[in-house]
């Protein structure tokens, strides 16, 4: 199971918009900086910054003093079979969108933002190339 | 048309406990359930020089390359991982958006790969050359290290905490 960690302002806010928009399940929350989602096969940690006695080694600032912060332009992607349906009903639940529809290579995209400014890419493959199961299936095959 | 009745004819096939065959039958059956929910999952992470990147991600830490579509763009696999790497400000695939921004690689969101000893992992990446960005962090579930790659993305590598037991079940990393 991949693990991915997001640095988040608010750990109850966020887990709230994964769960309700993103169908993430919860796993555990057992402090008030931490959460463990789990959508599919994606692991999702989401931690709020802590100071750096704190018990919790996710989000501790640098030796230097440097702060973890949200934010940033690299995501996980979440593979959908209907891109304009699921911007539709997120959008019309009040979700941020940082770009409407994308047209690439491999696929359309549309990048939501989470509470605290953190991307997820909605990403629906046009090339069987694209799939995320594509390469993955051939290689277990193997 | 077969005869309904050649049922009743086929040869009786005892049917008897054997604990090898249920031991068996019962790995089939959890084995083609992990298959069925194995499936990856896919990030995507910005970098500046696609050779120096895939290489990185390929030599030390164990990802395959499965395709390289373009000069900025590389699809690699470590397990169930899909890494997407991405060089923006080409055409297509978000890596320009339409309001113009341009993304760049950074920030402090990270991929988590489980290994098996992080302070071996450790020291056997820095005798390959490996720049991290902090020395073992320990925390009460995990202890974990941050790895710089060439774009001064962060990797995390971890392990569990002596004694800590996670409910989620780990299949593969």
């Amino acid at each position: 199971m991949a693990t991915v960690r997001y640095i988040v302002n608010d750990v109850d806010a966020s887990l709230a918009f994964y769960r309700e928009h993103l169908a993430f399940r919860e796993v555990m929350h057992p402090a008030p900086q931490f959460a463990l989602l789990v959508r599919d096969d994606l692991r999702l940690a989401i931690v709020s910054p802590v100071d750096a006695g704190h018990r919790g080694g996710g989000s501790r600032p640098m030796p230097d003093g440097t702060r973890q912060e949200p934010g940033g332009w690299n995501r996980f992607a979440l593979e959908v079979d209907d891109l304009d349906g699921m911007v539709d009903r997120l959008a019309a639940a009040g979700v941020t969108f940082r770009s409407g529809i994308i047209d690439g290579v491999g696929g359309r995209q549309a990048l939501v933002q989470d509470p605290s400014g953190n991307l997820i890419e909605l990403f629906q493959p046009t090339i069987p190339q694209a799939r995320e199961r594509a390469a993955f299936e051939e290689r277990r095959q193997e | 048309m077969p005869d309904p009745l050649d049922a009743l004819r086929l040869p009786v096939v005892a049917v008897e406990p054997r604990p090898a065959f249920a031991a068996a039958l019962l790995r089939r059956i959890s084995g083609a359930a992990e298959a069925a929910a194995g499936q990856p999952a896919t990030v995507r992470y910005f970098v500046t020089d696609l050779d120096a990147t895939v290489a990185f991600y390929r030599d030390l830490l164990g990802f395959e390359e499965e395709l390289r579509s373009s000069p900025v763009f590389a699809m690699l696999y470590r397990g169930d991982l899909r890494l997407l790497l991405s060089v923006p400000g080409r055409a297509g695939g978000g890596d320009v958006l339409p309001d113009g921004s341009v993304p760049a690689p950074g920030g402090w969101n990270r991929i988590a790969l489980r290994v098996p000893d992080l302070d071996s992992a450790v020291a056997h990446l820095r005798r390959r050359g490996a720049r991290f960005r902090t020395g073992i962090i320990a925390g009460v579930a995990i202890r974990q290290a941050l790895l710089h790659d060439p774009a001064g993305n962060l990797v995390e590598l971890f392990e569990p905490a002596a004694g800590y037991h996670e409910r989620t079940p780990e299949r593969g990393s």
